[in-house]
């Protein structure tokens, strides 16, 4: 079990009770695909998982390890074995491509030589190596806010790669990037997911990419788990149950 | 086993307890916010109108007495007023009562307020359009704008030496001032510091002390360190050094709170430390702001370093002030213009500098 989520409950310092109690795991090399509307609480629980945020109740197990409440030095260690990839791409703008990928690498960096931005030839090698996996060496130069979204997106999956992650996470990774980039973005993923065997979770929103990439699915709707199960599984009156009454399905190829 | 969490706690119970709270809160600052309100206008009504103008006394007469028994009034009155919620600060806080009481009193009460105020301060600066139009007026008027178009260049490579020294310690003030700028507004940005309570407090203090050191006009400190360090250019700088710091950690450490926090959250996930999230989330993000706040600091200390040379900080000022005091006025006519004439170089360079810049 790479991941094992059990009874976890956010509540923001506002009062917004965004997860109710979720429990689920998840076995290594799955791609399991979250889905559920706007708010429903998908990326409090990425968040969750990888830490950035705390836990109100429940565990967080990662690799066996209870990481619910770590702090300091260990949780720097359990990140840096999880990567993330955002909606908006969060890339440092004006720094090029290729240190952009090479900050995913920070955590096994000295501090000192990381102010520096002096970097051993393994590093810089093995982060050319992640961004042929992406398939954009030659923007490596390049300023990164000068590239696409979808160009952006794939430098984010670099970044996360160098962090030989046992697990990758990705929040609703194609919300801002048009229909045709938006699978060429979950191909990688996929690719990654397949190749590498690294487990995914990823956060989705249209159906038709969760069907074509999703080994699993898991839908919430506000804070708790209605539905998990096969993309396959997912009919007319589950759609509904997810989405609401009024929901109609757009397709997406 | 893990103790089930206890989640009774329903959110809208502690939205509801909240805003209970807030409101017993703004009930307090509006009873006195009330009580001044009153205060004010009994000693401005009595004080300035009454004896200033009416009785056209000279010296007030002051007694600790009439101010306690009129603060008492206004105590009795503020509570009373705040406890109808229809006063002005009720108002204010958002606790009044929605009705045609509130909306008069409201309105009346400032109107009146306003009134009172501007009037007081009419009273206050002695306004005269005797004395501004008086002949003798108009005779050292013509004498001023006269030596304007008149300088005496007989002083011209003095001057300019003077006022390359006012430029140079401007200069040299926003210089040093980076370093520890830098340093503090780190310290002093809420979203690095509000983690944890030590640093929070770390961050509350320094914020405190900033303000503090920036309420205090550069003219202020000047005169401070023409004490401490002896009348000169020195006194001069460092007045202008203290200043910079203040006000410049407030803009970066604004400008630090403004940036995008993706990258922060992205570089954060990765497993980085805080120095290096500073550095590579925080930093690039900043560098550009900080450029352009410390070339218009510097913009703004030639200003300044003007002024303060007024009260011997040096410069041109005080050049300018030596020839006032002699009533030579073509010499000072010459100062202004170069004065002028650097303002607006400076002000011109420093404007394309943050033009390009961005
Ligand atoms: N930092 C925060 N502070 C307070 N409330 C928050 C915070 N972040 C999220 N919430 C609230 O928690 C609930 C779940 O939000 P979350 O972002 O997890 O939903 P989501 O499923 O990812 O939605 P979306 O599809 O819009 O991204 C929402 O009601 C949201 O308003
Ligand atoms: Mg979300």
């Amino acid at each position: 079990m790479i991941v094992e989520v059990k009874k976890l409950h956010k509540i923001y310092n506002n009062g917004t009770h965004a997860l109710k109690g979720v429990s689920f795991s998840v076995q290594p090399g799955e791609f399991l695909v979250i889905i559920g509307l706007s708010g429903s609480g998908k990326s409090t629980l990425l968040r969750c998982i990888n830490r950035l945020i705390e836990p109100t109740s429940g565990t967080v197990k990662f690799l066996g390890k209870d990481i619910t409440h770590i702090k300091g030095e260990q949780l720097r260690r359990a990140k840096s074995q999880i990567g993330m990839v955002f909606q908006q791409f969060n890339l440092i703008r004006r720094r090029s491509v290729l240190t952009n990928v090479i900050s995913g690498k920070l955590g096994a960096i000295s501090t000192f030589d990381s102010i520096l931005e002096r970097f051993d030839k393994e590093i810089i090698d093995e982060a050319y190596r992640n961004l042929e996996t992406v398939g954009i060496t030659e923007k490596a130069r390049i300023r990164a806010d000068s590239l696409s979204g979808g160009q952006q997106q794939r430098v984010a999956i670099a970044r996360s790669l160098m962090q030989n992650p046992k697990l990758l996470l990705a929040d609703e990774p194609v919300a801002s990037l048009d229909p045709a980039t938006s699978n060429s973005v979950m191909h990688y993923f996929e690719k990654i997911n397949k190749d590498l065997g690294t487990t995914v979770i990823c956060n989705l929103h249209f159906l038709s990419l969760v069907r074509k990439y999703a080994s699993r699915v898991i839908a919430l709707k506000a804070g708790e788990i209605i539905y998990e199960g096969l993309p396959g599984e997912i009919n007319e009156t589950w759609f509904r149950t997810i989405y609401g009454e009024e929901a109609e399905e757009v397709e997406i190829r | 086993m893990i103790a089930e969490p206890e989640i009774e706690i329903l959110p809208h119970k502690i939205i509801e307890r909240n805003k209970q709270r807030e409101d017993k809160f703004n009930f307090v600052k509006a009873v006195l916010l009330d009580i001044f309100f009153v205060f004010y206008s009994v000693v401005v009504l009595k004080r300035a109108i009454y004896y200033k103008f009416f009785l056209e006394m000279r010296e007030l007469p002051f007694s600790w007495g009439d101010i306690g028994i009129l603060f008492i009034i206004s105590i009795v009155v503020g509570i009373f007023w705040a406890s109808t919620k229809t006063s002005l600060s009720c108002k204010l806080f958002g606790i009044a009562k929605d009705n045609k009481t509130t909306k008069w009193t409201v309105e009346i009460f400032g109107w009146f307020l306003f009134n009172i105020t501007f009037i007081a301060g009419w009273i206050v600066t002695k306004f005269s359009l005797v004395d501004l139009f008086s002949s003798e007026g108009i005779q050292g008027a013509q004498r001023i704008f006269g030596a304007l178009f008149q300088p005496e260049m007989g002083i011209f490579d003095d001057a300019l030496f003077a006022i390359i020294e006012t430029i140079y310690i401007a200069l040299l003030a926003t210089l040093i001032s980076i370093p520890p700028t830098l340093f503090l507004s780190f310290f002093t940005a809420r979203n690095l510091m509000r983690d944890n309570k030590v640093s929070f407090a770390v961050y509350y203090v320094l914020r405190i002390i900033l303000n503090f050191v920036r309420s205090i006009e550069p003219l202020i400190w000047a005169i401070i360190f023409s004490v401490w360090v002896g009348i000169g250019p020195f006194a001069g700088m460092i007045a202008l050094f203290i200043h910079t710091i203040a006000s410049n950690a407030k803009l970066y450490s604004e400008a630090i709170e403004n940036i995008e926090q993706g990258p922060v959250e992205a570089i954060s996930a990765t497993g980085a430390n805080k120095v290096q999230i500073v550095w590579y989330g925080v930093v690039p993000q900043i560098i550009l702001p900080f450029l352009s706040f410390t070339i218009y600091r510097w913009d703004i200390n030639v200003r300044m370093a003007t002024v303060i040379g007024l009260v011997g900080g040096g410069g041109i000022g005080t050049m300018l002030i030596q020839y006032q005091g002699l009533a030579r006025w073509h010499e000072v006519g010459l100062i202004i213009l170069m004065i002028a004439f650097v303002v607006w170089v400076m002000d011109y360079i420093s404007a394309r500098i943050r033009e390009a810049i961005y």
